[in-house]
């Protein structure tokens, strides 16, 4: 793939501007309609989707050189997928892909954010892109009694991540999730301090190779530890393993699960009993990468055809990713049974849900964008009278916690796997 | 060309550093939209020297004020979804990007209208007033369209003109800044007194604000609107289901609702019962519109075109005069008559309800595409990349007959080699009020501009359309009224003019008058002087 | 060649007049504008003679003061504000050139008036629009110009309606025919090809229509018109619905045209009412005894197909609706039949002209507001009245909804005898004074009449300079109808 494949797309962009909102059909409070933070935010057409559409064509055509506000249009984004699930409501375009490919080609030409530099520098040297040494991976599971792949074969792999593994205060998420499964008696192992990235935030911020080099590096170590199923707490990883390593050509031949998938399904086995109540009123925030990003990618190859004259179809059939099949329905299984709980959504919700501002590396980069992102998303979450934001990955409840310290708002932030783990 | 310095920071010092880019990659953000190959030859239109972003009128007037002092020419924009909204006449022309201005200032619920900025969108509005059991009429140019931008600036048509108003017929009161940078409001607006009429006192101004298309902001922004705001009978939330946006509809029509899907024997047939339930005063929607075959809520074109393959050909020349009817009501006792009155319609000019048209979830699809436009932009863009829509006219069904035989004429053999998406019949067709003050009509065709053959077949095609000693001269001036072009190309209104009443005459003095600097960019308006 | 004789080659010996009598019934009405004599009255027949007058006018720089309706006239707009005017009397181009009962319109000429427009509509199964009870003279697109409120506001879209599509004559002696009615065409062709002259919506890109509108006849003259007709009634459901105090009637009101249910629908006062019903002064004053101070007219129509079943439902709704506010409308009225008052809405006003009934003069006060609005114009009106020592119960009010129910008009009938010289000081206090007071607090003199002018435009100075710049484009010379709005 390269930026060149996507013309067909830039010129098909009628700038229709669906792109800037969730989709009209999910439209249901004015307050909370717009679906692109990027644009929300700085307002220039450049930051919408339609707007990279129109960049990477003046680009390629060598009508614009790179320049400040070209690079700002293009990282200022959380790359959250928004823009794409809108775009295809009512198009045959692929915006995210784009997108995509544009910042790979930034990368490539050398036009990097100098915030990212020093963790794609880590994660070359360290294997993660948290700018922490190696050796001090695996930390989170000090004196955790579980099985160590590196030695060891187990059914399960749990893979907790750069962001888990790192964070002080975020590692007793993953304990969490880890003796969960342990203590419903599943087969399950780390990797400890060799556990590495996935590659897939770096993918993200344009870095193509990592990710190649991590699948690579994952299929080799898991299949060697007899491995059959993946389950991580983390969202990026999970959307990482299972969709961006098949886009690649690297798909691992096992089972990649989030751990919210996992823990519905030991739920519902009566593996985990939910027994105690949790007496909160909670709303469910959709993480990017576990819902719309987290589609399983659709491989296709073919040519572009036309019928009736002029209507464009593919031969074969392409099958678009519109965002509908990602984990929607599992976390909010799970909190559904957490006794005492009282769940109400949210209004930009599953394929619509705004982002929590973390993604694309735009917490490093542009920290005060992200926090402005999650602002929205907690005053969402205030305004259907929600006590507690949920989520299911690390870097939303991180922001999400950063920016309740910054505003002083009184919302609790958990992650699924707390709910759970309070109620057995 | 670029902006000198001086004139670079004199826009600057009005909107602040953030606002304001001369960056090549911002602007050429802000000339690419559908229509441009077809009127430009490449996908860009002339690149602005500049794009601002002002916050509010005060900035808006000052900018004005600026481009008088040095020449700038000036185009505003909302949504800038329109092939006339964003192409510039000029070499030295800024973009005024009015995103930031995007306010529900007021909803006066009980004298039933709302007072808007420019970026607020037609179903941003109704999602508001719906609370409050009002409606504001669908755009057919679909939910993004601005309220503005269709009411003041443009042009449109919309699914429920019949019920909720001719578009251009809605506009209660307006502010606007005009090409000096003097700040007119319209009508009650001036008085501060509620927004409730913008005519007079004396002569109406909103004659001068647009006519059957608005001036594409070639004499000024409109930089506030009060619009007219119809019942609402349905539930404040509607529930949907589907969790692909584009197979998402109502999971069922609201009770006071009730969807019709007729096919009828023959387009004139369709026409006339068009008219007719329009004169019975019953329908919420009375328009024509090829559903296309194989469904309105079709994932993408490969599925459409799977179940375009399923249908028999029989069933597939059903779409070909279909028409569709809302009825809405207050009361049950107002729907048994709308309904009782509409079969009687029906069987006067041999309408039927076939099944496959009238399932629950087609009626579903059709309550979203009529009440709130959905689909529009999947169905007009999607299939082949980009559309146009001359033929097109406001006026009696006598008229839009004959436009359409004429269209049907021209259009069929570039239907028959391919140049044009081949449906047969694309015809959109809502009536107006009650049938009161005609229909709208347009013979779509949907046409891929990167395909050489089909852009110089639509070419030729709407060559022939805008022809005037073609077969359309006697029928009305194309385009809208000439709004929907780009006169510097298309030459509309100086082609036409001198047939229509020398109307062009007096819109050139109009614009002279109003801009005697020549800064708001008359390329989707008019010049007062023809280069 | 002399100017007479030079009109008098263009209308006809017997179409010109300079007598002083004639001129006289020109150079002043019962309004309040100085007296200002004609020099001559001229009749056009037709459109042809309009621009050759139109022409003339510029090349002599003469006003030209159009008038379609016959008298007497009220608001001054046909009252010469300059001298050495020429009055334009259109009232001999009586044609009804076509009565299309298909796309329910007709299309006359200026000096067409309600009752005979009326009658041709009867046998095509139309009906004409109509304000409250029009007096016989008065033009059908004189009404329409004016933008005089119609009595059904559900049929009342826009505030030009029922006017449809002109021919204008410009002030510049240039014709255009607006809207669906332009083109290479005769109208007469167009007619063969389908068109309708339907579609007001404007040319191109500036709407023609709007500029006439509300004008005086001060852009253009208007020499022929469509407008929008209604069905004709097979059968109607007329109601009284009596409140002493306005308010209720008000929120009915909102109710009622939110769904758009009722035709005609408009309130007034007892004492307008007695004046509609009555035709003596006695017999008003001991109707206006035993009305109600206030009174929500409100009619069901019956046409169409199933006029029957439109009515039932409609009553039964309207029944179930005044129920819930806890309103009994009637269909007798303190001995007042309800049908009969709709035979009374149905036509224009038999003679005498019913607000000159009571005592022989009237004055109208109106302007533009919101419903909700209503009793602080009515309490306004009251003080002022008190304070100027005319007697309140001579007063009639006429509250129409318009436009759909978005606004309405709002008028105050100050009946006075004309004879009594201090009456009349203090009407024309009320009207060219009083009526200020009323601005101040919201009112919008959307039709700004005489005096009306001076303070209509106040905080609207854009608005002054626009119609100015439209005024220099239409009418360059400014010879059509000098002195009047703003211009």
């Amino acid at each position: 793939m390269s930026l060149e494949t996507y013309k067909h797309d830039m010129l098909r962009c009628t700038r229709c501007s669906y792109c800037k909102w969730i989709p009209f059909e999910n439209f249901r409070q004015s307050d909370f309609i717009k679906g692109c933070p990027s644009v929300a935010k700085y307002h220039w057409h450049a930051y919408s989707a339609g707007g990279k559409f129109n960049i990477a064509l003046s680009f390629l055509e060598g009508r614009i050189p790179y320049s400040e506000p070209f690079l700002n249009a293009v990282y200022q984004c959380q790359m959250d997928g928004s823009c794409d699930v809108s775009c295809k409501s009512v198009q045959d375009i692929e915006p995210l892909q784009l997108m995509q490919e544009l910042r790979m080609r930034c990368v490539e030409d050398g036009q990097v954010i100098p915030a990212h530099t020093p963790m794609i520098d880590c994660l070359r040297k360290e294997d993660n892109m948290m700018q922490r040494l190696k050796a001090d991976r695996g930390k989170w599971a000090k004196s955790l009694d579980v099985k160590d792949l590196t030695k060891e074969e187990a059914e399960v792999y749990f893979h907790a991540g750069c962001k888990y593994s790192f964070d002080e205060g975020l590692g007793h998420v993953a304990r969490d999730g880890l003796t969960l499964l342990r203590e419903a008696r599943v087969d399950v192992g780390i990797m400890g301090q060799a556990e590495m990235c996935c590659g897939g935030r770096a993918y993200e911020l344009g870095y193509g190779g990592e990710l190649a080099k991590y699948a690579s590096r994952h299929k080799k170590a898991l299949e060697k530890a007899g491995v059959k199923t993946i389950v991580t707490p983390c969202s990026h990883c999970y959307q990482t393993m299972k969709v961006l390593y098949d886009k690649v050509g690297q798909k691992l031949g096992m089972e990649v699960l989030h751990i919210t998938e996992y823990l519905d399904r030991l739920i519902r086995e009566g593996k985990i009993k939910l027994r105690k109540p949790v007496p909160l009123t909670v709303t469910y925030h959709d993480p990017c990468h576990l819902g719309r990003l987290a589609e399983p990618w659709v491989h296709w190859n073919g040519k572009e055809t036309k019928v009736l004259g002029q209507m464009i179809v593919h031969d074969p059939p392409k099958k678009f990713r519109r965002g509908a099949n990602g984990v929607y329905d599992v976390p909010r299984n799970i909190l559904n049974s957490l006794p005492g709980l009282k769940f109400v959504e949210m209004y930009r919700i599953r394929a619509s849900a705004w982002c929590c501002g973390s993604g694309g590396g735009v917490k490093e980069a542009y920290p005060e964008f992200a926090i402005w992102t999650a602002k929205d998303r907690i005053r969402e979450a205030k305004s259907i009278g929600a006590e507690a934001i949920l989520s299911a990955c690390p870097y939303c409840t991180q922001n999400f916690k950063d920016t309740i310290k910054e505003t002083g708002e009184k919302l609790k932030v958990f992650d699924v796997i707390e709910l759970v783990q309070q109620s057995i | 060309m670029e902006l000198t310095e001086r004139e670079y920071k004199a826009l600057e010092d009005i909107v602040g550093v953030e606002y304001i880019s001369k960056d090549l990659a911002i602007r050429d953000t802000y000339n690419q939209v559908w229509g441009n190959k077809l009127v430009f030859g490449e996908k860009w239109s002339p690149r602005p020297v500049a794009v601002l972003l002002p916050g509010n009128t005060e900035e808006i007037q000052a900018i004005v004020k600026v481009c008088n002092r040095y020449g700038i020419q000036f185009k505003p924009f909302s949504s800038g979804f329109e092939i006339t909204a964003i192409g510039l006449a000029s070499e030295k022309g800024i973009m005024l990007d009015l995103k930031r201005m995007d306010r529900i200032l007021e909803i006066d619920v009980k004298n039933m209208h709302a007072v808007v900025e420019p970026y607020v969108s037609v179903h941003r509005l109704q999602l508001e007033v719906a609370k409050y059991g009002l409606y504001y009429g669908a755009v057919a140019a679909g939910p993004s369209a601005g309220v503005i931008a269709s009411s003041c600036c443009h042009a449109g048509s919309g699914q429920t003109n019949v019920f909720a108003g001719a578009i251009e017929r809605n506009v209660l009161g307006a502010e606007w800044v005009l090409p000096t940078g003097e700040i007119i409001k319209l009508g009650t607006a001036a008085s501060g007194d509620g927004w409730f009429s913008a005519d007079g006192p004396g002569m109406s101004l909103r004659g001068v604000l647009r006519g059957h298309c608005g001036a594409n902001g070639g004499h000024g922004v409109i930089t506030k609107a009060s619009v007219k705001l119809y019942p609402w009978y349905g539930p404040s939330e509607l529930e949907r289901s589907g969790e692909i946006p584009a197979l998402r509809a109502v999971k069922k029509v609201p009770d006071q609702y009730k969807v019709f899907v007729i096919s009828f024997p023959t387009q004139d047939n369709g026409f006339d019962a068009l008219a007719e339930i329009g004169k019975a005063e019953i329908a919420y929607s009375d328009y024509q519109i090829p559903l296309p075959p194989g469904g309105n809520l079709c994932e993408g074109n490969d599925e459409m075109w799977e179940n375009m393959q399923k249908l028999d050909p029989a069933a597939a020349k059903m779409f070909a005069t279909m028409v569709i009817v809302i009825l809405g009501a207050n009361s049950s006792r107002e729907m048994e008559y709308r309904e009782k009155y509409l079969l009687k319609i029906l069987e006067k000019f041999g309408g039927i309800l076939l099944p496959p048209l009238n399932d629950p979830m087609v009626h579903a699809g059709m309550f979203d595409a009529s009440m709130f436009s959905f689909g529009s932009v999947r169905h007009v863009f999607r299939l082949t990349s980009d559309f146009f829509i001359n033929p097109c006219a406001d006026g009696s069904e006598g008229l839009c007959k004959n436009l359409h035989k004429a269209a049907k004429e021209v259009m069929g053999p570039y239907w028959s080699n391919g140049t044009i998406l081949q449906v047969g019949s694309a015809i959109f067709h809502p009536v107006y009020e009650n049938y009161t003050v005609g229909s709208h009509h347009e013979d779509m065709y949907m046409y891929d501009p990167y395909d050489p053959d089909s852009l110089e077949g639509t070419r030729e095609l709407i060559g022939k359309t805008v022809d005037p000693n073609g077969k359309f001269r006697r029928l009305c001036v194309p385009c809208l009224g000439g709004g929907l072009q780009f006169e510097p190309v298309n030459h509309i209104h100086e082609t036409w003019g001198s047939i229509y009443d020398n109307y062009d005459v007096w819109q050139r003095q109009i614009k002279a008058a109003l801009d005697p600097n020549n800064v708001a960019d008359w390329g989707c308006y008019i010049p007062p002087v023809y280069p | 060649m002399t100017e007479e004789k030079k009109l008098k080659e263009i209308v006809g010996a017997g179409n010109f007049s300079h007598e002083q009598a004639i001129l006289g019934e020109y150079s002043e009405d019962l309004s309040f504008v100085p007296k200002v004599r004609p020099r001559y009255v001229v009749k056009p027949g037709n459109a042809e003679q309009v621009q050759k007058i139109v022409a003339w006018a510029n090349e002599t720089l003469t006003p030209l003061i159009p008038v379609s309706s016959g008298p007497p006239h009220f608001r001054g707009d046909t009252v010469p504000n300059e001298g050495g005017a020429v009055i334009v009397d259109l009232s001999r181009m009586k044609k009804i050139l076509r009565v299309d009962s298909f796309n329910k319109l007709a299309m006359v000429e200026p000096g067409v008036t309600f009752a005979e427009l009326q009658s041709e509509l009867t046998k095509a199964g139309l009906y004409a629009y109509m304000p409250l009870c029009p007096r016989n003279s008065k033009s059908v697109i004189g009404s329409m110009l004016e933008r005089e409120p119609i009595t059904m506001p559900a049929h009342h879209w826009d505030c030009t309606d029922p006017m449809l599509c002109a021919e204008i004559v410009f002030g510049t002696g240039d014709k255009l025919r607006g809207g669906e009615a332009a083109g290479p065409d005769t109208i007469e062709e167009q007619w063969e090809l389908g068109k309708a002259q339907m579609t007001p919506m404007g040319l191109g890109q500036f709407n023609e229509h709007r500029l006439i509108s509300g004008a005086q006849g001060t852009i253009g003259i208007v020499t022929w018109s469509t407008l929008k007709c209604r069905f004709l009634s097979k059968m109607n459901r007329t109601f009284l619905v009596p409140s002493e105090q306005i308010e209720p009637l008000i929120d009915l009101s909102y109710k009622l045209l939110r769904i758009r249910l009722g035709d005609h629908l408009f309130l007034l006062n007892g004492l307008n009412l007695a004046c509609l019903l009555a035709k003596t002064p006695d017999r008003i004053e001991e109707l206006r005894a035993i009305l109600p101070p206030w009174a929500l007219i409100v009619s069901f129509e019956g046409y169409g197909e199933l006029p029957e079943d439109k009515v039932r439902y409609q009553e039964a709704d309207f029944i179930d609706m005044a129920q819930s506010c806890q309103i009994e409308p009637k269909t007798t009225l303190s001995g007042v039949n309800a049908d009969e008052f709709a035979v009374i809405l149905s036509r224009p006003s038999v003679e005498p002209y019913w607000k000159l009934r009571l005592k022989g003069g009237c004055n109208d006060i109106f302007f533009l507001t919101t419903l909700d609005k209503i009793p602080v114009f009515v309490s306004a009106i009251s003080r002022l009245m008190y304070t100027h020592r005319y007697p309140v119960e001579s007063m009639g009010v006429y509250i129409q909804p318009v436009v759909q129910g978005t606004s309405c008009h709002c008028e105050f009938n100050l009946y006075h005898d004309p004879a009594k010289k201090n009456e009349l000081d203090n009407i024309r206090w009320m009207v060219n004074e009083g009526s200020r007071d009323l601005a101040k607090q919201g009112g919008f003199f959307s039709r700004p009449y005489g005096a009306w002018a001076d303070f209509a435009y106040t905080g609207a100075a854009e608005a002054v300079a626009m119609q100015r710049k439209m005024k220099k484009i239409f009418d360059p010379k400014g010879i059509l109808n000098p002195g009047k709005l703003c211009l």
